[in-house]
């Protein structure tokens, strides 16, 4: 793509969500998610293959389907409420709406359909901004209206979502897939506390994005799309087959890497609120996330795949792409468990 | 506390910057010169703890568990060196990188005050122990032996953390110093039994006790020798450790819910004894013996009397020792045969005598011979179940005895008897073996002059 065209573009997408972020009028919500949805698409097709064409045909369907009811709710807050005004106060029908409708655009259960789909026709650096940058934009709003969503609603599809991703991810081989499942799994975790501690939605959100961002860029760095590829780093880079399996361990939420960070305060937050059985059960189904976390390092670091003579001289060329802000974000994705009691700062 | 957990991190340094030829004499001997210092801990005093700061303590339960811990990484290290020869220098650096990061943890964990930190700190200990196990074990089936290992604690841990974050809310602290004044009775609800098997599901996997155990003979058999060592001496005992020290927060409810589980332990010794008496594999009969002892372990803490807990104590420390030196010797035939398989490697006692001594005095230790430690602590825990239950002295006899059956099992089919033609040509005894069961050996029978010390802290 045409540098010149790409800014556009990119700008495009990150003005969208920031207008989304920052507006007080409803209408100027539905045109930053519109502008965020359209300028995407191209990016989403970047390889020009068929694959990548259907993927992000599925992508606008959805997300636009989601874009009018967002606008249905918009419309029932101002009829009920005289005022275009973003404010807590919302009607709870148009709150049903507007959540439902911000669900259906973060790919919580049950429509996650999309998700796996969608992430595995595009390619690897497109797949990083759908599973990252995009969450941004409607956990806002939903962070603005969490005094008023509808709990029940909120919950079910949020324990959905986890179990989901859980079991969804058991059969994938496809880092691609295994990556949308985990978004989906986490989109359920950060879901779950919006209605008693939105601040925590946001701490394990930047977390999941940073451990996110790395995971693919250690996948890209690699030029890998499934675990049978993965499995030669060791012959390519033998370190980041180590780097891979600390951070594996912290998306899956081990103590003591900063993975375990959101989940620790997402669970005193519930037990707080006098929730017991829930955040046991999220705690539990994430171990099934573990499992497939640990099956990629098994494949990659503990054991070492058979490989022809050639592929072992690979360790000795020097890699040409550019990794931007890799070792930053692995030091961030794994050591800043010891910095948990600065989030006082948040407050 | 600083002054051990500061050299034990610098240890791995210490250990990347060292010449080749000297990364196992530098790690071995400053490992051997910080257990020293954590001696200094044992000088405890009698009815209380040596607070080091709001973080980290020792009383007389974690100050043995910490000496124990501190002593076995130079042991440990001892006992790679073989196994480890042929691997290129950056993966035997890794090796003892990840063994000086678990050494690392546990010394945290024995001396945490607060229970988030121990509950951390446990969970983190499973990443080493997990690398150790599936990178450097010898068979496929270590790959199933990690996966075990790993989620049968988890699903035991994680209730833990959502019941210690309920109890900070209700008790205001999870301090260990503060909640041992502060503890109420919790009446006998519903949700206080969901309480109690939260906070204790997890040191009962970990023990492990006998339902919940089939994690233990797979990761103990797949695990090299540093990797055994570790687990069955120390990582076992935190589950022990830590339901020493959950039970102050649960009272009255253990007297109500410990009698599943003491049935399960009960039941279960003496089907893990049984079970060693028809193993043909050294390292299995080994591991399911740890089962044993350990469950020994769970019933003196469920039963919560004062010689209970200094039996359960001294028993812990014991087995550690013992469990340990048995690996090594396990380790030794191993290394000589290539197989664990026990009948291809008898008949030692003609072409290594002096090995014969080890494995004498450690089956002798392992079956409880008086003096020793080992026979401290069982003699507390099975005359404290006596007075708990009068018909539990059948069950504990029968174990005593089944228990001697399998140590003299192991020791008659590895020593005694004609050695087998393929192995007159084996490396005779080296000095790092004899070294290495020497320094097993010797802490077990000096405790048995002073065995107060291992104790605890009701004595």
């Amino acid at each position: 793509m045409k540098p010149f065209i790409f800014i556009i573009i990119m700008t495009t997408v990150i003005s969208g969500t920031i207008i989304v972020m920052t507006t007080s009028h409803w209408l100027m919500v539905w045109v930053g998610f519109e502008m965020n949805l359209l300028a995407i698409i191209p990016i989403l097709m970047k390889k020009y293959n068929p694959r990548a064409m259907e993927a992000a045909t599925k992508y606008f369907l959805t997300q636009a389907t989601a874009s009018m009811i967002l606008m249905m709710g918009i419309i029932i807050n101002l009829l009920h409420s005289g005022q275009w005004t973003v404010s807590k106060d919302l009607n709870p029908m148009a709150s049903i709406m507007m959540t439902t409708a911000l669900a259906m655009k973060l790919g919580l259960a049950p429509f996650h359909f999309w998700v796996p789909e969608v992430t595995q026709g595009i390619s690897m650096s497109s797949g990083l901004i759908l599973l990252t940058w995009q969450k941004i934009a409607p956990l806002s709003i939903l962070y603005q209206i969490s005094s008023t969503i509808n709990p029940s609603l909120l919950l079910t599809m949020s324990i959905m979502s986890v179990m989901i991703g859980g079991w969804g991810g058991l059969n994938q081989t496809q880092l691609r897939k295994i990556m949308a499942y985990s978004s989906i799994a986490h989109m359920g975790w950060m879901t779950a506390i919006m209605m008693y501690n939105p601040t925590m939605m946001i701490l394990n959100l930047t977390i999941y994005i940073i451990m996110t961002l790395t995971t693919f860029m250690l996948f890209m760095y690699n030029s890998t799309t499934t675990t049978l590829s993965l499995s030669q780093t060791w012959n390519k880079t033998p370190l980041i087959t180590s780097l891979i399996l600390v951070l594996m361990m912290s998306l899956g939420g081990l103590p003591p890497l900063s993975g375990f960070t959101p989940k620790w305060m997402i669970i005193q937050e519930l037990t707080k609120n006098e929730m017991i059985m829930m955040p046991t059960l999220l705690a539990m189904t994430a171990l099934l996330n573990l499992y497939f976390y640990m099956r990629l390092t098994y494949s990659t670091a503990l054991t070492m795949f058979p490989s022809n003579n050639s592929m072992k001289m690979k360790w000795r060329f020097e890699c040409t792409k550019k990794m931007t802000f890799l070792p930053p974000l692995i030091v961030m994705s794994t050591m800043m468990l010891p910095l948990t009691p600065m989030l006082s700062i948040l407050d | 506390m600083l002054k051990i957990i500061i050299p034990t991190a610098m240890l791995m340094p210490m250990m990347w910057l060292s010449k080749p030829n000297m990364i196992w004499i530098n790690s071995t001997t400053y490992s051997l010169l910080i257990s020293l210092v954590s001696l200094s801990y044992l000088n405890q005093p009698g009815d209380n703890s040596l607070n080091s700061s709001l973080l980290f303590f020792s009383d007389s339960l974690s100050a043995p568990l910490l000496v124990l811990t501190t002593w076995l990484l130079p042991l440990m290290l001892m006992a790679s060196q073989s196994h480890l020869s042929k691997e290129i220098l950056a993966r035997k650096k890794l090796y003892i990188t990840m063994l000086i990061l678990l050494q690392l943890l546990l010394i945290m964990t024995f001396t945490a005050t607060e229970l988030i930190m121990f509950y951390i700190l446990f969970e983190a200990t499973l990443i080493p122990t997990l690398i150790i196990i599936t990178r450097w074990g010898n068979q496929t089936e270590r790959l199933n032996a990690g996966l075990y290992f790993l989620f049968y604690t988890l699903v035991g841990s994680l209730p833990l953390l959502v019941a210690l974050l309920y109890i900070q809310n209700t008790m205001g602290t999870l301090n260990f110093l503060i909640i041992q004044y502060w503890a109420k009775p919790i009446s006998t609800t519903w949700s206080n039994i969901f309480l109690w098997l939260a906070c204790m599901m997890a040191f009962m996997v970990k023990m492990p006790l006998y339902g919940l155990h089939l994690w233990l003979p797979k990761a103990h058999v797949e695990a090299p020798i540093a990797g055994s060592m570790v687990l069955a001496a120390v990582l076992l005992k935190l589950g022990g450790y830590g339901m020493m020290r959950i039970t102050i927060l649960l009272n009255p409810t253990t007297s109500q819910m410990a009698y599943p589980f003491m049935m399960l332990s009960l039941w279960g010794m003496i089907m893990t004894s049984s079970i060693c008496l028809r193993q043909t594999d050294l390292k299995s009969l080994i591991a399911y013996s740890s089962v044993s002892h350990m469950a020994l372990v769970i019933v003196a803490v469920l039963i919560q009397t004062p010689w209970s807990y200094m039996g359960a104590t001294a028993l812990m420390i014991a087995h550690g020792l013992t469990s340990s030196m048995l690996f090594c010797l396990a380790n030794s035939n191993y290394e000589r045969v290539h197989s664990r398989t026990m009948i291809l490697a008898r008949g030692l006692q003609t072409i290594l005598p002096l090995m014969a001594a080890w494995w004498l005095l450690a089956s002798l230790a392992n079956l409880a011979l008086p003096p020793t430690i080992n026979l401290v602590g069982e003699l507390f825990v099975v005359v404290a179940s006596f007075s708990w239950s009068n018909m539990t002295i059948i069950l504990m006899g029968t174990n005593i005895i089944i228990t001697a059956l399998y140590s003299l099992y192991m020791l008659i089919t590895t020593q005694r008897g004609k050695y087998t033609h393929h192995i007159k040509n084996i490396n005779p005894s080296f000095t790092r073996e004899n070294t290495l069961m020497t320094l097993h050996l010797l802490p077990l029978l000096l405790l048995s002059l002073n065995p107060k010390i291992v104790l605890g802290p009701i004595y």
